[in-house]
């Protein structure tokens, strides 16, 4: 006992060298390190690059051991005691552990910042850049125990083969998966495919590209439905990608469908007198039934329909020439239907008054007078940029593309049609519009005047 | 249309006419009610009762209002009457839109006043130049619904309640009008005995007076003299109408013993054998002397046959003169455009071809059950532009 009291007072050199050693090492070691930090930081911040930033963060806690590792060491290089129990072997040890865990605590940190930070920069989900943390500390902290284990003499082949068993379950168990997740970090990474992309596969499916899960990719299409597509699938197959969203418009653009009714008035001419005098005072829904009912009904047939009134007279009573003459009016040209109404008055009244004979219709092949009514539904489709109005009318029926084109400028006494007035007014897209509202559409069938819209459209896109 | 069919949503469309099977209206009601149904509307269909004087005096109602002269007795008056007034007091009405075709069961609207609801009065017939006795008879029950519908707008006259123009319609996917082999085809020309030797000329229609088959056939003779070619008859006769026995024993007594001529009594329901025949056929006719809208010519023109037809009622829309098909005005006309497209095949594939088209675009069910749901749902709404 007494000999092992006076066991520092007889050997305190051997003691009080490798402590005072230790001390000023780690006095210098922590000096040096906040030297080297302020100046680190101070590059740092200059770069544009994050990954410094980030390091010196996750160093910051690991560096402080490191001082203390590298004060120890030096310590017991200049210590001479000696022990029956080796505690140098096991400072020596002691060193090792800490290392490995100031190493892992390093790469936690490093994955804790790096992984959410890459996941925002390729728009994971935040689903995927939690689990992807997940995985890789846990990856990690398996590594530096096994390492620690294997530092003490601990034997790890077991732990080994239970982790192993347990990556070989959660492979079977994420088969399906995990082709997909790789799916995903190469879409990411190679960026054929960003969040806010407006893509189309070659399957048909389409729409605006929402997340990019680990599993799957989301896209909105323009009627507002939600398509799941796989991730491995989107890779497999052929993928338009028209890039990112353009202008947007100040108001989105609803489609409107419009279908009709037609309603008998039981009027009816036997004559032209007869026509004209009903005509002067019909309604414009009168009007405007008899002079598009014939490119409604027969649009597949003849871009330049006549109307109503131009066929009967032809046909029934045999005037040829009042008939050109009424066919040849442009509706085209004419604000309302008002104004439509009134000349075609008067290019009967002219010829009433040219004199001649008149014929009668025979029964039953008389003027029937007739109106209609519309109604108006909306659509699915809305358009908050050109893009969207370009796929949209794609699909458009024609009852739709009827409704804004004409029935909105004619019946419902807009300044042009409808496409224009929005393309100017919430897309401030005034050449196009203007394009648009000079196109004749009473010239083409609708089919054709659909595909010279697109025409102008995928254009202007360009 | 699922999107008229949800606005729809809770109201019940019960439909009345006189029978389930025989005639166009029957035929259409047969594939419209079941095509709602499947949209989500609740549409039925209920049938009037009434016994063999009860029809004979509403088969008369319908040739008179077509114009044809006939006497409308007191007798036919208490007899319509009569079994009006049973149908009245036992007939389950359960519609929030009561929708009535022709007159046979028009006086059920007298429960209007009780039950309130929306009326709708579905004329299949032109009533454009009706006896004026029978129209002033019927007109007291036709002002009280709320709208009435015609097939064309000559088939209108003017009335106080508002009235729309619906055009009929074929189902392209029916045993009447789908796609058959050539197989099938000849089947059923052997079954009939109908030798595919000489281009088929065919006339399709029941055993009328109106559809005008005695002037058919001979129309028939005079082409026959110059160009051979056989003619088919094919109809069949409707419950809700008597005359058609009487009107058969004359076509047959004017066929006397010609091979070339077939008349054929086809029972309700040989859709298939109809299609056969019209698919076999070179050019089909519909020599009405009257018509409502003449079905059977949508169904030619969809098989992309030329169509020699009169121009009366709603033909007119169907056939474009020319560019459908070909309009006639009597016997000696009917014969010569026969004989125009005997002689000109290829004019008369190209009219075929045409009126397919226009079918396509006005004439198949979706257009017309879209208008019917547009109606129903128009009703409440008097004006010209109405938003959904």
């Amino acid at each position: 006992m007494n000999a092992a009291l006076s066991w520092p007072s007889e050997r305190w050199p051997e003691v009080i060298i490798p402590v005072a050693v230790f001390i000023a090492a780690l006095i210098a070691t922590l000096w040096l390190r906040r030297v080297s930090y302020k100046a680190l930081t101070r590059w740092a911040e200059k770069t544009k690059w994050q990954g410094d930033d980030i390091l010196l963060q996750a160093t910051r806690g690991a560096s402080v051991l490191w001082c203390i590792m590298v004060s120890a060491a030096l310590g017991l290089a200049v210590s001479s005691v000696q022990s029956r129990w080796k505690w140098k072997d096991l400072s020596g040890d002691g060193l090792w552990t800490l290392l490995v865990l100031s190493l892992a605590l390093t790469a936690f940190n490093l994955a804790d910042q790096l992984i959410p930070q890459y996941g925002e920069k390729f728009q994971f989900s935040q689903r995927t850049v939690r689990l992807t943390g997940t995985i890789v500390k846990a990856f990690i902290i398996v590594i530096g125990i096994l390492l620690v284990l294997e530092i003490w003499g601990v034997p790890t082949s077991p732990i080994l083969l239970v982790v192993a068993l347990v990556v070989l379950i959660a492979a079977l168990a994420f088969r399906e998966t995990l082709p997909n997740l790789l799916a995903g970090f190469q879409l990411s990474t190679t960026e054929q495919v960003k969040v806010g992309d407006y893509i189309k596969l070659e399957t048909g499916e389409e729409g605006y590209v929402r997340t990019i899960d680990w599993r799957m990719t989301q896209i909105e299409g323009l009627d507002q439905s939600t398509i799941f597509i796989p991730n491995r699938k989107l890779i497999q197959t052929t993928v338009i990608n028209y890039g990112r969203p353009i202008k947007k418009a100040k108001e989105a653009f609803r489609f409107y469908d419009r279908l009709h009714l037609k309603e008998l008035t039981g009027l009816k001419a036997k004559n032209l007198r007869e026509l004209a005098d009903i005509l002067k005072n019909a309604p414009d829904s009168i009007v405007y039934y008899h002079t598009h009912n014939f490119l409604e009904e027969h649009h597949y047939l003849t871009p330049e329909p006549a109307n109503d009134f131009a066929l009967w007279v032809n046909d029934v009573l045999g005037d040829v020439v009042l008939g050109e003459r009424l066919a040849s009016i442009d509706a085209f040209e004419f604000p309302n239907l008002r104004a439509l109404s009134e000349r075609l008055v008067n290019v009967m009244e002219e010829r009433l008054s040219s004199g001649g004979e008149f014929r009668q219709a025979t029964e039953g092949r008389e003027f029937y007078f007739v109106k209609s009514v519309s109604v108006i539904l909306p659509t699915p489709y809305i358009a908050h940029d050109l893009r969207e109005f370009l796929e949209s009318l794609r699909k458009l029926s024609l009852g739709s593309l009827y409704y804004h084109i004409f029935e909105s400028r004619l019946r419902l006494q807009k300044a042009t049609n409808d496409f224009s007035v929005w393309l100017e007014q919430s897309l401030d897209e005034p050449e196009l519009a203007d394009e648009i509202a000079k196109f004749d559409p009473y010239t083409f069938t609708l089919e054709g005047t659909k595909s010279q819209l697109i025409q102008l459209i995928e254009k202007r896109l360009k | 249309m699922r999107l008229l069919a949800n606005k729809l949503s809770g109201k019940v469309i019960q439909n009345i006419n006189s029978t389930f099977s025989g005639g166009g209206v029957a035929e259409i009601l047969q594939r419209m009610v079941p095509l709602l149904i499947e949209l989500g509307v609740d549409a039925r269909w209920s049938v009037i009762k009434g016994d063999m004087p009860f029809f004979e005096v509403t088969k008369k109602i319908h040739n008179t209002l077509h114009g044809r002269p006939d006497q409308f007795t007191q007798q036919d008056i208490s007899i319509f009457n009569e079994t009006s007034r049973k149908n009245i007091e036992e007939h389950n009405l359960v519609g929030d839109i009561i929708f009535v075709h022709d007159p046979q069961p028009v006086a059920l609207v007298e429960r209007k006043k009780e039950l309130g609801k929306k009326w709708l009065w579905r004329c299949h017939i032109d009533i454009s130049k009706p006896n004026e006795e029978v129209w002033d008879f019927l007109q007291p029950w036709v002002l009280q619904y709320d709208a009435a519908v015609f097939s064309a707008p000559a088939f209108s006259r003017p009335l106080s309640i508002r009235q729309f123009f619906i055009s009929p319609s074929i189902d392209p996917l029916s045993d009447k009008n789908k796609e058959l082999s050539r197989d099938t085809i000849d089947a059923v020309l052997a079954k009939y005995k109908i030798p595919n030797d000489k281009p088929i000329i065919l006339q399709v229609s029941r055993f009328d007076y109106l559809k005008d088959p005695v002037g058919v056939i001979q129309a028939f003779q005079q082409v026959k003299r110059s160009i051979a070619c056989r003619l088919v008859l094919a109809g069949g006769t409707a419950a809700d109408d008597p005359e058609s026995d009487k009107v058969l024993a004359e076509v047959m007594e004017k066929a006397g013993g010609d091979p070339d001529i077939h008349v054929l009594l086809i029972p309700s329901g040989s859709d298939i054998e109809i299609n056969a025949m019209q698919r076999a056929a070179s050019i089909v006719l519909q020599k009405s002397l009257k018509e409502g809208f003449a079905l059977t010519v949508s169904e030619a023109l969809w098989k992309e046959k030329a169509v020699v037809a009169s121009a009366v009622g709603g033909i007119p829309l169907q056939v474009q003169n020319k560019f459908t098909g070909l309009l006639s005005h009597g016997i000696e006309g009917t014969a010569y455009a026969i004989r125009q497209l005997l002689g000109n095949p290829e004019y008369a594939k190209w009219l075929g071809k045409n009126g397919k088209e226009h079918v396509r675009n006005n004439f198949l069910i979706t257009r017309h059950l879209k208008e019917y749901m547009l109606l129903f749902l128009s009703l409440d709404r008097p004006e010209d532009v109405i938003y959904l």
